[in-house]
């Protein structure tokens, strides 16, 4: 059983739906699904290697969450020293909704929100298995 | 037809305090609403990748941040990219402290204090914006800025 919070990391995508879609996922997990077995921390601050969050990071249980395959959430936090438990894909939770309308950067849809809502799902999955030592996939 | 600049904006979207939300829906709201066609953006972590297409990105546009926090990770990382922003905005000093690094908010709890909030935030965005280029004219004909082949503005 992992004594710490898991680190949730969205990426910062703000020019398509995924970003948006990645983000929403993780507040909900924070703020409805699990929020005392997890904690946020923002990604601008561990792209410019903030040594405040570096202390953070480093060795903890993170949950990546990317809006494309540039996977700038899953690879800044590797440089920083988090522990990479599961990297989460947005365009996986796509996979079951093909042709979906799920909105823009700015607003989702209703499809778009279940999408989301899915993925927080998957997440708070991936937080339990954390919390109780589970192998992960990182 | 007028050759119009464009502005690059770079939010930090900070996913730990609500300010970094304000600056990421603020920036939408200018690339969407405000200023189309005049402002474009890349997400910050590719931004400070620094592949061809940011390299593309930092050498073409004047530069504005927008940042949740006076911890001020776009600009310090556009800084380290394209040496000095333009402009560089912050939403604890737009607003206070107290708003700008309380709890990250879901768009689910958007409510009419927070509007407000992001609206005085693109407001100041849009003046910057418009200090570099100029308040678009009716007459002006946008031109959009063509990116090379193979360089695709996000
Ligand atoms: S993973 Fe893709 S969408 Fe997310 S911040 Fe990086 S480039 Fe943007
Ligand atoms: S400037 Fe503040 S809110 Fe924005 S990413 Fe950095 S620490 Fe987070």
């Amino acid at each position: 059983m992992s004594k710490e919070s898991v680190m949730l990391i969205p990426c910062s995508g703000i020019g398509k739906v995924h970003g948006l879609i990645g983000r929403e996922a993780v507040f909900k997990v924070k703020g409805e699904l699990r929020p005392q077995d997890t904690d946020l921390a923002c990604l601008a601050e561990i792209v410019t290697q903030d040594a405040e969050v570096q202390e953070r990071m480093n060795g903890r249980l993170t949950i990546t969450v990317d809006g494309c395959p540039k996977m700038c959430a899953e690879k800044n936090v590797r440089l920083v020293g988090g522990e990479i438990f599961a990297s989460l894909r947005v365009v996986d939770a796509f996979r079951t909704h093909r042709g979906a309308q799920a909105g823009s950067a700015t607003e989702l849809t209703s499809d778009g929100w279940q999408i989301s809502d899915e993925l927080a799902d998957q997440i708070a999955l991936k937080v339990d298995e954390a919390r109780q030592g589970g192998k992960g996939n990182g | 037809m007028v050759e119009v600049k464009k502005v690059g904006i770079i939010s930090c979207s900070g996913e730990e305090c609500a300010g970094g939300g304000i600056s990421r829906l603020a920036a939408r709201h200018v690339l969407e609403s405000a200023r189309p066609g005049r402002t474009v953006t890349i997400c910050l972590p590719l931004f400070l990748a620094g592949g061809e297409e940011e390299r593309y990105f930092a050498r073409t546009f004047p530069t504005i941040t927008i940042d949740g926090c006076d911890k001020r990770c776009a600009m310090r990382a556009t800084e380290k990219l394209s040496g000095q922003v333009t402009q560089a905005l912050t939403v604890s000093e737009l607003l206070d402290s107290e708003s700008a690094l309380a709890a990250p908010f879901s768009q689910r709890q958007l409510n009419g204090e927070r509007e407000k909030q992001i609206a005085k935030v693109s407001a100041a965005l849009t003046e910057a914006v418009d200090e570099i280029i100029g308040k678009p004219a009716a007459k002006d004909l946008l031109t959009p800025t063509t990116p090379p082949a193979g360089i695709r503005l996000l």
